[in-house]
């Protein structure tokens, strides 16, 4: 519940509408894409100019109120999680364009514009935005910011932090200020790296504008079939190794490929252990020498088959397993549960060969999806939270793949953010010192913590807390923390 | 654009009990000579030199964590330098202090083929890291005009000549070893190729300058040596045609690795400096494109249509490596050909970024701005990613001479900043933007003062750059 007077001051700045406390009403804000925490929030704004937002800010910082942004509710790590005592300011009516610039080839968008939105309205001058993360159809550029989402094509063009030259956004106190330029680089400190990922802790972002491609002319994606998943994951070595930069490097292995197979019927081999999916995209003649080679490299690295796409009906059909792989393995499993670490590529036979080992101890079903090409996993464990135990045991098995990730040299997440969900796991990829920066520079944008309070960094009681219970290879980690 | 020499200089005694911990810790290696102190004083921009009281030259993680321990306990200014290329004055203790020379830190700890990546220490040079990598099928792309340090080039978020492909120092240094201000050893990022864990520590670090702390070591990204590389150089009756040239070929989405414009007054001077021969003093492009075989000659063949629709003359081509060498060294020399167009002269350069569509505009206006000033100033730029330099040349014993040319150089940065862009797209703020960074960035200013003041509270780390501590300190 909102103090009466918060409440009061809100209401005067926005309409009836736009304001909702009654629990019915604020019920479906009370999680996002990971439906595992759920948190109903004390209010949810739904403001549609940026003065309004900056009035909710000024009201919410005077009374401590935390604010938790919102766009699109697509998060997998929990990131837009309500505060019980706070608000969730929910950015869906910021949806306009509002330029494209097709000779500095760049747009400038309100945040609760779709992804896949601002490719749809710069098709128009042959251009399109390159990061596109599976809900594309759905999440919103000012959630991709805070996440710093990625996608299948982020391998050759980069993630978000790539892809976006200026944010504007309003800091906890309601006060505007702006990070990057409309040029390529832009003087002093990175403000706006950090404001990239920041899971809304930062600052709320009212503004972005993002960089345009041009459409590449020609674009084709091979699909190869291997008998063998390490074979699968040597032959993205060897495409990498040989310089190669794919604008899609994708692996799938057989409970995913099976799933998909049966949901959207795209013609992957079920026999196969492990498919790879390599797009080439540029000139026709660049496609045709490069997909000669990525041939040579996948039959030389022992693939069983290979189908190159002969046109575009047929590449989108191959893609199309691959997009719809997390709703195909929502088909046949009751709950699934998506792992995001990123490793070296180097580690990935190790990790996927101790990830089927894993499956088999801990009895949980696990389907593997991932941006092969920059070392993304994403096991998906197949789960029924309504049996016994098995919340538990998926859990523990997704910390057992996280540790392995973080101990080949990678990151507990790659894409989705930490939000409630890594916290622990942060602990472990971070030593102290680096928290200390981190918890720095939250302070320097935000030193009443009001934003999205309680997720992306743990407090370094939360570690030490994590830390004993998880005595690492009989190390204690963080031993010169106080315990509780 | 004087380096404001300050009166805040360490205390006697605070200096004393800095020196004695390092003359015991580093011996021969702790340099109070003059000359030493002189050639760390300053980089290669204004010679606005301002000495440190000592040099000491570290060899590892650990002894530079134990300098900046030292300083941190005596409150003693501390600045790194690797081999002094830089044009911004970041390097002048302008506090006094002291100067970690990281420059025999030159050691590649790993290169990973099969990752494309590599880890080297902060002192590596950008050649020499090219060279190990010879026989590996890798290059590490990033080229500034200077042969720097690749912790140099991180800690001003350097570019080059083929930013336009490749990217700056922001996006490929993948993580980073820093001395942080209280003396500890920190590592950012990681050898994942994403993450978005955390908050990006590794970009705030990239470009901070030596303010935040010293980078120690650094993660690269590597690339494959193109299959077929060839380079041309065309021609164009006037400088509006050459910078329309660029624009189209980037609206085209021509996947050019190296686009650079070179004016009249430029290709004069590197005709002279580096013997090009054939070649007339025109506004020039140096073009040079990275692929498959089939792929470059595609790519030069659109290239060529679009500059003869511009009025360019035929290409050159180099596609010999010897060929390509001397072009480009000509081009990475640029500098010291503009220098040497007037001997005893002293020159800084300009280092605006404006978005493409702004180009056209921005290097016209500025051309007319120098020809109504009277002073020889060369245009040389990447302009692919719309980023250019006016080398700005002055008599140093002519007062009035030098104030026209700082003058000059601050409309530059100001006209830049107007059209959207920066007032930096390479070089850094150093002491000699200040005030063209409150310019650019207003409110957002304040947030990087807050930053400087969490993570060096001290206010020792490279004192007096990149960000106006107080308010007053910006022009």
């Amino acid at each position: 519940m909102l103090d009466s007077y918060v409440q009061a001051e809100l209401a005067a700045l926005l309409p009836p509408s736009a304001l909702l406390t009654a629990p019915e009403d604020t019920r479906p804000y009370e999680c996002d894409g990971l439906t595992l925490f759920r948190e109903r929030p004390a209010a949810v704004a739904l403001p549609e100019t940026e003065a309004q937002v900056a009035g909710i800010l000024r009201v919410c910082h005077a009374a401590r109120v935390p604010v938790v942004a919102r766009g699109a509710g697509t998060s997998l790590s929990g990131g837009a999680l309500p505060d019980r005592n706070g608000l969730v300011l929910s950015m869906a009516k910021f949806r306009r364009i509002l330029a494209i610039d097709a000779l500095a080839r760049t747009a400038v968008v309100q945040p609760g514009v779709r992804n896949l939105a601002i490719s749809e309205a710069a098709a128009a001058h042959g251009l399109y935005y390159a990061p596109d993360p599976s809900s594309q159809i759905a999440c919103s550029i000012g959630g991709n910011v805070a996440e710093n989402a990625g996608g299948v094509h982020c391998l050759k063009y980069g993630l978000t932090v790539h892809n976006v030259r200026r944010v504007r956004a309003l800091l906890v106190n309601g006060d505007a200020v702006e990070f990057g330029g409309a040029s390529l680089d832009s003087a002093g400190y990175d403000l706006l790296a950090l404001v990239n990922g920041s899971e809304g802790l930062l600052a709320v972002i009212t503004e972005i504008t993002v960089k345009l491609l041009p459409k590449p002319q020609h674009a084709q994606v091979a699909l190869a079939a291997f008998d063998d998943v390490e074979k699968a994951g040597a032959a993205v070595g060897a495409i990498i190794g040989a310089g190669i930069i794919p604008a899609g490097l994708e692996m799938m292995d057989q409970p995913a490929t099976r799933a998909v197979e049966e949901f959207v019927h795209a013609g992957y081999p079920l026999d196969a252990a492990a498919v790879l999916l390599v797009e080439s995209d540029g000139t026709i003649e660049e496609v045709g020498d490069e997909m000669a080679e990525i041939r040579r490299l996948l039959t030389e690295s022992g693939a069983t088959s290979i189908r190159v796409s002969r046109d575009e009906r047929e590449r989108l059909l191959l893609w199309s397993g691959r997009k719809a792989a997390f709703p195909a393995v929502g088909r046949i499993s009751p709950d699934y549960y998506c792992i995001d670490g990123t490793i070296p590529r180097k580690a990935l036979p190790l990790v996927l060969r101790r990830t089927a080992e894993w499956s088999k101890e801990f009895g949980l079903a696990c389907a593997n999806v991932f941006h092969a090409g920059d070392g993304n996993l994403h096991p998906l464990i197949l789960f029924d939270a309504n049996r016994e135990g098995e919340i538990e045991r998926t859990i523990a098995f997704g910390d057992r793949i996280l540790g392995l990730c973080i101990e080949v040299g990678g990151t507990v997440t790659g894409e989705h953010g930490v939000g409630v969900e890594k916290l622990s796991a942060m602990c472990a990829q971070f030593a102290p010192d680096e928290l200390e920066r981190f918890h720095g520079v939250k302070a320097a944008f935000d030193p009443s913590g009001l934003l999205n309070p309680g997720k992306a960094v743990p407090t370094l009681a939360r570690c030490a807390e994590f830390g004993r219970m998880h005595v690492h290879h009989g190390e204690l980690r963080h031993p010169d923390l106080p315990r509780f | 654009m004087n380096a404001p020499i300050s009166a805040r200089r360490p205390a006697p005694e605070a200096l004393a009990a800095v020196m004695g911990e390092l003359s015991a810790r580093f011996g021969e290696r702790a340099v109070v000579n003059a000359s030493i102190r002189e050639q760390h004083g300053h980089g290669e921009g204004l010679a606005d030199a301002a000495l440190p009281d000592v040099v000491v030259f570290a060899h590892t993680n650990e002894e530079v964590a134990a300098v900046v321990s030292a300083c941190a306990a005596a409150r003693v200014p501390v600045i790194a330098f690797g081999v002094g290329t830089s044009l911004e004055g970041h390097v002048a203790a302008i506090h006094g202090g002291v100067c970690v020379d990281l420059s025999q830190m030159n050691r590649v700890l790993d290169v990973n083929a099969e990752d494309l990546d590599c880890r080297v220490q902060a002192g590596v040079t950008r050649e020499q890291l090219n060279a190990e990598l010879k026989g590996t099928g890798l290059f590490f792309p990033i080229d500034p005009g200077a042969n720097a340090t690749l912790g140099g080039m991180a800690a001003t978020r350097a570019s080059g000549t083929n930013a336009v492909r490749y990217g700056t120092m922001r996006e490929n240094v993948l993580g980073l070893t820093v001395v942080t201000a209280d003396g500890r050893i920190v590592r950012t990022g990681g050898r994942a190729r994403k993450s978005s864990a955390g908050y990006d520590l590794t970009r705030l670090y990239v470009g901070s300058e030596g303010t935040l702390g010293i980078i120690t070591e650094v993660g690269l990204r590597l690339f494959g040596v193109p299959e077929a590389i060839s380079a041309a150089v065309a021609q164009f009756p006037d400088l509006r045609s050459a910078v329309s040239t660029v624009i189209v070929a980037m609206q085209m989405g021509i996947p050019v690795a190296r686009i650079e414009l070179l004016d009249a007054v430029q290709m004069d001077a590197c005709m002279r400096y580096s013997k090009l021969e054939g070649y007339e003093a025109k506004p020039t492009l140096f073009f040079e494109f990275h692929g498959t075989g089939a792929g470059v000659a595609e790519q030069a063949g659109l290239m060529q249509q679009v500059a003869a629709e511009h009025g360019g003359g035929a290409f050159r081509w180099a596609t010999a490596q010897e060929e390509r060498t001397k072009l480009w060294k000509a081009r990475h020399d640029a500098y010291y050909a503009a220098l040497a167009l007037q001997p005893g002269c002293f020159g800084f350069s300009t280092d605006a970024c404006v978005p493409i569509s702004r180009l056209a505009d921005c290097v016209l206006e500025t051309r007319e701005d120098i020809d109504a000033t009277g002073l020889t100033c060369p245009i040389v730029g990447h302009v692919g990613d719309g980023n250019f330099h006016v080398l700005v040349l002055f008599d140093p014993d002519d007062p009035a001479e030098r104030a026209k040319a700082e003058a000059l150089a601050h409309r530059v940065s100001m006209r830049a900043i107007a059209m959207g862009g920066t007032c930096t797209g390479e070089h850094g703020v150093g002491i000699h933007k200040l005030d063209a960074l409150v310019a650019e960035h207003g409110e957002a200013v304040d947030l990087m003062r807050t930053i400087k003041r969490a993570l060096d509270p001290l206010d020792i780390m490279n004192p007096g750059k990149t960000v106006p501590l107080q308010k007053a300190e910006a022009r």
